[in-house]
């Protein structure tokens, strides 16, 4: 059996990926499980989602904790998610990125891959540049550095599942397949599945568990649209302060708002309720 | 600096998950601003429990327990009996559940609670819906509203059911405090919190929680479309201390709920017809809480004989 992890993020397509990957494993013949994390499928928050593929009906029905494959659709993640815990000796990293994997850290005895699905995405017109569609190129990438699916397999998948603009999504797939980067060789597939001893349970703490405030949290990556103030109209009556629901304006000591741009998501409720209307939501690319 | 209308203390943190422009969030917000550092949450699973973030990181600033969904109204008696022995009296203690927790799933806890008057906060934050799993209609949900579960096709015109009262379930427990807050009147919602943190007893807050995706609006309407419910009349702003009703926002008059209406996409389908039964159904409900606030007004005590023996007639 073969288990694979997904990272991506809300939006991106991690979950109809392992859907996506399930179905094309079932068209070679194989036995598959696709489900997510249950859990923040926001829009831009982080995703999880489980495949696996076996000869033999599975079981299983937990999520996966000591994946083969890791594939990660955000390189933005790899900084604040922790993607390859539990990913077996002789298994895969697979990111979307435009480096080359050297650049991956990975825990010893992994391979690693990198693709640069956004760009393939974007030169295919799957998505928009702010939020490219990289599933079906990473898709294509994990075929050929981890054998797990054929790449005819899941072309037919993407005809058959993708609702729109399967052609794009199957030559992105191609691509994907084409340009993936692997460090060293290519993963004989008999090579994934090393068993490992479970780990012993996890023992519960006395005490507070969760005490790390979200401030260090960044959830600017959720943000398509901007807030900018125009401070020599603004009247200080603190409407955008009161109601914004991320706590992400700030007062300075006169009383001026300060718009926390690593925590805004870009909802745009303080243009909106502001009197005198002096904010203006502007595109991530005109934003200073 | 300006004056500012609210505490400014911050005791729910930035970096949450709550989707752009969430309604829970604000309402969490300002329940924090009221409620002060001294609180112990008790959260069942419903949005809040995906917004305070994973492990190890809280958006939180003051203790919570995480709890079944079913489980806070019970929750919060043991916490409670828990403060009591370890003599915490200045401690308030919380329960922050969504409408399925609430009404639905949660309401035999609640009744549990308020029935063995538990000297606890239930809020209740109104989303109208199951919307951490994906938009499933709740007891809480409109009728007429879409749903996942109550989709709109053929002859299916969203849910059929009305939306559960849930004020007049809590009132006829007869708490020591029930009130409705709604995050677009901050200042409303802050003081309600207030006064509800300093009554003994068992006590209430119904908040709505508009929730863009949910509702089908875009994220910068939450404000708007909280201030049209209250100024339709589809959610009046008001408070029940030891059963005296007081409405807080009266507006001179009502405005049209096809304005509440048009601007969310869970009601796109409905006909004039539909908004008009809604309307009459609001009017309806809006006389029936002046009526109320009437009827309960305490009486204007006995004048106070002056001091000397009763004045001779004039």
């Amino acid at each position: 059996m073969r288990e694979i992890r997904f990272h991506g993020r809300g939006g991106q397509g991690a979950v109809v990926a392992s859907e996506l990957l399930a179905q094309a494993a079932f068209l070679d013949g194989k036995e598959p499980q696709s489900f997510p994390f249950f859990g923040v499928e926001r829009r831009g928050a982080p995703v999880t989602a489980y495949a696996r593929i076996d000869d033999r009906p599975i079981g299983l029905r937990t999520s996966i904790v000591a994946p083969d494959v890791v594939v990660v659709l955000d390189p933005g993640l790899l900084g604040t998610t922790p993607v390859t815990d539990g990913l077996r000796p002789g298994g895969l990293l697979l990111v979307n990125s435009a480096r080359p994997p050297e650049r991956l850290a990975v825990p010893p005895g992994v391979y690693r891959a990198t693709v640069d699905a956004t760009a393939i995405a974007v030169e295919h017109g799957l998505g928009s540049r702010t939020m490219p569609i990289v599933n079906t190129t990473v898709l294509g990438a994990l075929a050929r550095a981890s054998g797990v699916v054929s790449l005819e397999a899941l072309q037919r998948a993407i005809d058959r599942y993708v609702p729109s603009r399967p052609r794009e999504n199957r030559a992105a797939a191609a691509d994907g397949f084409a340009s993936v980067r692997l460090l060293d060789a290519v993963v004989p597939p008999e090579r994934l599945a090393v068993p490992v001893a479970p780990g012993a349970s996890p023992t519960i703490p006395e005490g507070p568990v969760a005490t790390v405030p979200s401030r260090s949290i960044r959830t600017a990556a959720w943000r398509t649209l901007t807030p900018e103030i125009e401070l020599a109209r603004c009247t200080r009556c603190n409407f955008c302060w009161k109601y914004c629901p991320d706590d992400a304006i700030e007062l300075d000591a006169q009383g001026f708002p300060r718009i926390v741009l690593d925590s805004c998501k870009g909802c745009g409720i303080c243009a909106a309720v502001c009197p005198p209307r002096t904010i203006a939501m502007v595109g991530l690319e005109e934003a200073a | 600096m300006a004056r500012l209308t609210l505490p400014a203390q911050e005791l729910m943190y930035r970096g949450h998950a709550a989707c752009p422009g969430c309604g829970p969030a604000l309402a969490m917000r300002l329940l924090l601003k009221g409620l002060g550092p001294r609180t112990v949450l008790s959260i069942p699973a419903c949005c809040w429990t995906v917004i305070a973030t994973p492990f190890p990181t809280t958006a939180l600033g003051v203790a919570v327990l995480d709890n079944p969904i079913e489980s806070t109204g019970a929750s919060i008696s043991g916490l409670r009996a828990a403060a009591d022995a370890l003599h915490l009296p200045d401690v308030t203690v919380v329960g922050f559940a969504g409408d399925g927790g609430t009404a639905d799933i949660g309401l035999q806890a609640l009744s549990g609670m308020l029935e063995r008057r538990t000297d606890a906060i239930f809020v209740m934050y109104d989303n109208e819906g199951y919307m951490n799993t994906g938009v499933q209609r709740s007891g809480a949900t409109p009728q007429g509203a879409w749903t996942t579960t109550t989709p709109v096709e053929g002859t299916r015109r969203g849910k059929r059911e009305p939306k559960k009262e849930i004020m007049a379930i809590v009132l006829a427990h007869r708490p020591a405090y029930a009130a409705t807050v709604n995050p677009a009147f901050p200042e409303d919602f802050v003081r309600k919190v207030e006064t509800a943190r300093d009554v003994r007893g068992p006590r209430f807050l119904h908040a709505l929680a508009p929730c863009p995706p949910g509702w089908r609006f875009s994220s910068e309407e939450t404000i708007d479309l909280g201030r049209l419910a209250t100024e339709t009349g589809l959610f009046p702003l008001y408070e029940v201390e030891e059963g005296v009703y007081r409405i807080t926002r009266r507006a001179g008059t009502l405005k049209p709920v096809a304005e509440y209406v048009h601007r969310q996409g869970r009601f796109r389908h409905w006909t004039e017809e539909e908004v008009e039964e809604l309307q009459a159904a609001t009017r309806a409900g809006w006389e029936r809480l002046l009526r109320r606030e009437q009827e309960t007004a305490p009486s204007l005590p006995p004048p106070t004989p002056p001091i000397g023996g009763t004045p001779a007639p004039a």
